[in-house]
């Protein structure tokens, strides 16, 4: 610092013009007798804005492709190669970024945050894949999703897991849907992608968890199809319900079905629906009775999940940043150094007030918060044990609307011809 | 050809021979990979504690050539193991990519070529009622635990975190409403009584008297004369007092100017010649020695203990140690300094009633003059990249303290016996590492500071911001020096500013030819003495800016020159103090040498000197 | 099957109204959400950048990114560089003598180059292939120097992930979504003025 001083001082008695500079920096640029070429400052640009309507017109041709295997040429091979290019395209080459799981948390925070300008391609990725459920069912799943894609490749020896732990296990998306959103409405984090089990692998680069995670669940995955499709992924949850009103769906025959019960086991994920007979309806008005009861119960669990939810907001928020600073400034660990966080707030300047002020308020809204994802997560609870009180009546092997991935799998077991 | 290839898909055995194969090789790199992963962040080079320990040890010993050459390896091999691991890690990731490609691959033709006909089962498994049944069994089984366990959460970990934090915003914002509380009649009967009971009665009503006419809006002579009371009531030295002594750095208002009379000018360390006596200083510090009867106190850190010494003026023996330890609030980890300012850079300042230190890590303690402490407390650690180093000043009752931290930097006054803070006023500059001085303007006092970008005034009392005006850069060291309505400062790769002080402060003139970034400049009426880091010294015309002489000296200055008895003392770094006199004209009146280095300012005495060496007190006189 | 048996037959069948209601209202609001959204989208694409005004050096962009070695690299704004001997971006506090040596580098990587350029002025390169983005130098830089040297996301190398990893553990929230046209957030440097 000193002899740094000492030649600085030199150029001063030298030159009297560089006074100005001084205002800004400590040690003025010198000027150069050698003829000394400055470089420029590296600044690379980003990835070009039109490869992201790339990806948008990919994506498009892909789903449109893969809805036409699957829905008109009834073809797995055609869906089975799509899903290597899925593989390839939005797995290894775009790195798993941007997906449309994901996307669920973009919405919602544009939703929820002005300020943030969100990008065509987010927003139509989260509307594309349920557009076309709306219409053709999953196809989306079944090979366009890198994530569904991945796991679909390591389908080996599929285990029928019981139809009641389908259902049962089914309802984890939901929670994990909500907390999503809860998180991404509060501006916290997002969770999904923090989570996202496979990017490692597309990046070739991941934390040790987040390998051991996309580790077990890809070997996992040998044996219960595609566990994060079923069990895990919030994304899956909206194309669920809208694949249930969808208006062409995957058949498993193309034409009449012959109850030949070929196709019976040949769904990985358990998303058969088979023939149900009268005769197991059971007594009437213990049926009705039941229905009745739960739906008088369905606002009761709403009320207490709701309860539950509110109750359990300030462990919920404590996972934001901004909580987190706030409580370890109130309640300093004098055994700790200081934190990272607690420097960089002392050394922005923000007043202390201010922030306490702002805190309570994100505490305030994960109150609100709590008690709707309570209360969401009760109403999923009761809507499902209603639906499982009701008795369907069915003739046929059909897949489930809301539970196949459309892969097409089942339709390679199927002995009709289509009518020509 | 189609046949062949039929024949090499339909192969199971061989299909199953490169699955194993396959299955094998990837199970070894993963394990390999993970072994790397592991070791990846035990040789992380970012945070080689190894390496740094050596080299803290090199720099006690620079000349170890054997430790440096141990550095370079350690180095080296650390460097390589990082970026080998990082190679390693990608470069299996691929191989392990194969891998597992070549095994899905495999496994898959094995499925194709061993594909079975479906069973068909005679009875139907799953019956629909019994699904039914137990899927509702479990979902209720599901969230009833889920309901249990968020609420066992819940209630564990429940601390009404909305209302602490709307508490925690109104506690931190107290100021206003105390002050609002006292009722405004009481106060001015209450500053009318204690005042004349009060030393300099004449001077404070002039104050109070200047600031009326100042600030005619009537909330802000409300908020001062509460102050004012506070003050009032304290017991605090007239200004004779405090000029008769030496009670702070740079002696009296931290001016540079020094009232004592019969200075010597003559000694030698080396001969022992006018060396009254020499003592050792238990702990380092860069704080100079302040002086209060017969009482001389410095003080000395380092990373964990700071203290307070008090010797007799007379004899040099130490009379009490004072242990700057418990405090609240104090940090558990002392904040890094660098090297030249280390950890009691401040210097003590006090009014005969007790004595204040401020230390590195922001612990701020005041001690009567017998050794006891009276009070002590944190006000936040100074962010400081090379170590707080701005001393202490008391004014009427308050202990001021210049903070100018990078985060809050601020100017704050303790009232000097209870600790209390008495007000607090935030200065929007950077960094500073210079002192405080007082100054009577002849109409009112007033506290000035300098730091990245202005020199400002405020009124000692009450905090009020008199007035600012932007003149200077950078990270300013050296403190201010006022004589006769101007005010100067300065700082290295920025200028030296003359202002005249008043409600709108005017720049008489600048120069940026001389400038310092350690020691003070000294004013008198007439002139400015400049005195560099690197050895130089120059005299100014106060007013104008004329430089009347240039003197170089053989080395360079980071002690603060004190003007004496018409003579400038001023010592260089290895402890040879020049006496010149602080004239138009440079004329030498001595050179003596301590024989140890120094880089503090001296104390006066009547008939006295007292320097602060490296290690040692030294107290001159003849 | 039954529903197309009954639409040869030119009616529709509860259900399948139902569902086409059903399937529509979503549609509606999709393009509802969309077309809100899409009136504050700017049409650029967004990348992430962190603010060097804000940035502590904590240390976090070195270990948290996605990528290693990390996107985030030391970024030397040349034209708000003193040349300086005695480099705190180069240099270890407090250094004896300045060479290259081993025990007088800052940087734990090596990965800035010092070259002679003329007395007493040195210039000083980020190898970006060494480099990891602790932000030790930048620290130095900024204690000691005029601060040219900076942490910055390096575009070319970053994923651009959905939620930036660094980012949500940045402990002076100092990364934002820019827009990708203006990428870079110097602090007294502008990279588009100069190209």
């Amino acid at each position: 610092m000193k002899k740094a001083a000492a030649y600085i001082i030199l150029i001063l008695l030298i030159s009297f013009q560089l006074y100005n500079v001084f205002a800004v920096q400590r040690f003025p640029k010198p000027e150069f007798e050698s003829g000394y070429v400055q470089p420029s400052t590296l600044a690379p640009n980003p990835r070009a804005e039109a490869l992201a309507i790339l990806d948008v017109v990919v994506l498009l041709v892909t789903l449109s492709v893969a809805t036409w295997m699957i829905i008109k040429k009834r073809s797995r091979d055609g869906v089975f190669w799509i899903s290597i290019f899925t593989i390839a395209y939005f797995g290894f080459f775009r790195e798993g970024c941007i997906c449309s799981v994901g996307s669920v948390q973009n919405i919602t925070y544009a939703l929820f945050n002005p300020n943030y300008s969100i990008p065509i391609s987010a927003i139509l990725f989260f509307a594309v894949p349920i557009i076309f459920t709306l219409f053709f069912g999953r196809t989306f799943c079944a090979a366009v999703c890198p994530l569904g894609a991945i796991q679909d490749v390591f389908v080996f020896r599929p285990v029928a897991l019981k139809s009641w732990v389908l259902k049962v296990l089914g309802l984890i998306p939901f929670i994990y849907l909500g907390l999503a959103i809860l998180y991404a409405a509060t501006a916290t984090d997002f969770v999904i992608c923090r989570y996202d089990p496979f990017v490692g692998f597309f990046r070739l680069n991941a934390s040790f968890m987040m390998f051991m995670l996309g580790a077990v669940l890809l070997l996992l995955g040998v044996f219960i199809a595609r566990p994060y499709c079923r069990f895990l992924c919030p994304y899956g949850v909206l194309l669920n319900l809208a694949s249930r009103v969808s208006r062409k769906h995957l058949t498993i025959t193309p034409a009449k079905c012959i109850q030949c019960k070929l196709c019976e086991d040949s769904c990985p994920f358990g998303a058969i629906d088979k023939p149900v007979q009268i005769k197991e309806k059971e007594e009437s008005s213990k049926a009705v009775r039941r229905i009745i009861l739960l739906t008088v119960i369905i606002p009761l669990l709403v009320l207490v999940g709701g309860y539950v939810g509110s109750r359990f907001h300030e462990n919920l928020a404590s996972v934001n940043h901004d909580v987190r600073l706030a409580q370890e400034l109130l309640h300093p660990d004098k055994t700790q150094p200081e934190s990272f966080e607690v420097t960089a707030f002392k050394s922005a300047g923000k007043s202390v007030e201010e922030f306490y002020k702002e805190t309570a308020s994100i505490v305030d809204m994960f109150y609100i918060g709590g008690w709707i994802l309570g209360g969401f997560i009760g109403l999923i609870f009761g809507l499902t044990l209603t639906s499982l009180s009701i008795f369907k009546y069915q003739e046929d092997y059909t897949p489930n609307k809301g539970t196949c991935l459309s892969c097409a799998r089942c339709i390679d077991f199927c002995p009709v011809k289509p009518e020509l | 050809m189609n046949q062949a290839l039929k024949k090499y898909i339909e192969n199971v055995r061989l299909w199953r021979g490169v699955a194993i194969v396959a299955g094998v090789y990837s199970f070894i790199f993963c394990i390999l990979i993970i072994a790397n992963f592991t070791q990846i962040n035990r040789v992380d080079p970012v945070n080689t504690k190894v390496i740094n320990a050596l080299v803290e040890r090199l720099k006690e010993n620079p000349n170890d050539n054997q430790l440096r050459e141990e550095i370079r390896e350690l180095d080296l091999l650390a460097r390589k193991a990082y970026f080998t691991n990082q190679w390693q890690i990608r470069n299996g990731g691929y191989m392990l990519m194969l891998g597992v490609l070549v095994l899905i691959i495999a496994l898959q033709f094995i499925r194709l070529a061993t594909k079975e006909l479906p069973v068909v089962s005679t009875e139907s498994s799953d019956k629909l009622l019994y699904t039914q049944k137990t899927a509702r069994l479990w979902i209720s089984i599901g969230g009833g635990i889920l309901v249990i366990v968020a609420l066992i959460f819940a209630f564990l970990t429940q601390s009404q975190l909305k209302s602490t934090f709307q508490n925690a915003a109104i506690a931190s914002n107290p100021e206003d409403k105390g002050k609002q509380e006292v009722p405004v009649v009481q106060e001015k009967t209450e500053v009318a009584k204690t005042e004349p009971s009060k030393v300099e009665v004449v001077k404070s009503t002039e104050v109070v008297k200047a600031e009326n006419s100042v600030n005619p809006t009537q909330k802000e002579v409300q908020t001062q004369q509460v102050v004012k009371q506070v003050v009032a009531t304290g017991d605090f030295p007239s200004d004779n007092e405090l000029k008769s002594n030496f009670p702070n750095f740079r002696g009296y208002a931290g001016n540079g100017i020094a009232y004592q009379k019969n200075i010597p000018t003559s000694w030698d360390g080396a001969t022992g010649q006018n060396i009254l006596w020499k003592v050792a200083i238990p702990l380092p510090g860069y704080n100079s020695p302040v002086i209060w009867g017969d009482k001389i106190f410095v003080a000395g850190a380092n990373a964990t203990k700071c203290e307070v010494y008090c010797f007799d003026r007379n004899s040099g023996k130490l009379l009490w140690t004072a242990n700057a330890d418990n405090i609240t609030d104090s940090p558990v980890t002392e904040p890094k300094v660098q090297g030249d300012t280390g950890y009691s850079a401040p210097t003590i300042s006090t009014d005969g009633r007790r004595v204040y230190a401020i230390f590195a890590n922001g612990d701020i303690l005041a001690i009567d003059m017998n050794g006891n402490r009276v009070w002590a407390k944190n006000m936040g650690v100074p962010q400081n990249h090379y170590g707080h180093s701005s001393s202490l000043i008391t004014y009427k009752g308050l202990v001021i303290v210049e903070f100018d931290s990078r985060t809050n930097p601020r100017v704050f006054a303790l009232n000097s016996s209870t600790g209390d803070e008495v007000w607090s006023t935030p200065r929007k500059v950077k960094i500073s590492w210079s002192s405080p001085i007082l100054v009577n303007t002849g109409s009112r006092n007033e506290l000035m500071l300098v730091a990245e970008p202005s020199v400002a005034s405020y009124d000692p009392a009450t905090g009020k911001q008199l007035w600012s005006i932007d003149c200077i850069s950078g990270e300013v060291g050296p403190s201010l020096a006022y004589a006769d309505g101007v005010v100067f400062a300065l700082n290295e790769y920025a200028s030296l500013s003359a202002i005249k002080v008043g409600d709108t402060p005017e720049k008489l003139w600048e120069s940026s030819d001389y400038l310092s970034d350690v020691p003070s400049p000294v004013a008198t009426d007439k002139y400015l003495f400049v005195v560099t880091s690197y050895g130089t010294v120059v005299c100014y015309d106060a007013k104008n800016g004329t430089n009347y002489w240039t003197k170089e000296f053989a080395d360079g200055f980071y002690s603060s020159p004190i003007i004496a008895e018409g003579r400038i003392y001023l010592m260089d770094k290895q402890g040879v103090m020049h006496i010149f006199n602080a004239d138009k004209t440079f004329t030498p009146v001595g050179e003596a040498k301590l024989g140890e280095k120094s880089v503090c300012t001296p104390a006066f005495a009547n008939g006295r000197i007292y320097i602060r060496g490296d290690k040692n007190l030294y107290c001159i006189g003849k | 099957m039954e529903s197309s048996d009954k639409k040869k037959k030119g009616g529709l069948s509860r259900r399948d109204f139902i569902n086409s209601s059903i399937r529509f209202s979503v549609i509606l609001g999709i393009g509802a959400i969309g077309g809100k959204l899409l009136t504050r989208t700017q049409v650029r694409q967004m990348v992430w950048q962190l603010d060097t005004s804000k940035c502590i050096q904590c240390g976090r962009c070195a270990t948290n990114c996605v990528k290693t070695p990390s996107a985030v690299k030391c970024v030397h704004v040349y034209s708000m560089c003193g040349y300086c001997d005695l480099c705190g971006g180069y240099f270890r506090p407090e250094v004896k003598e300045l060479t290259t040596a081993a025990e007088n580098q800052l940087c734990p990587t090596s990965a800035i180059r010092r070259t002679f350029v003329e007395d007493p002025y040195f210039q000083f390169d980020i190898d970006r292939d060494l480099c990891n983005g602790c932000g030790k130098c930048v620290k130095g830089c900024g204690a000691f120097g005029n601060g040219s040297l900076q942490l910055q996301v390096c575009h070319d190398l970053c994923d651009n992930c959905n939620e930036c990893a660094i980012a949500r553990d940045c402990p002076a929230d100092a990364f934002s979504r820019v827009p990708s046209d203006n990428p870079y957030l110097f602090s007294g440097y502008d990279s588009k003025k100069k190209g």
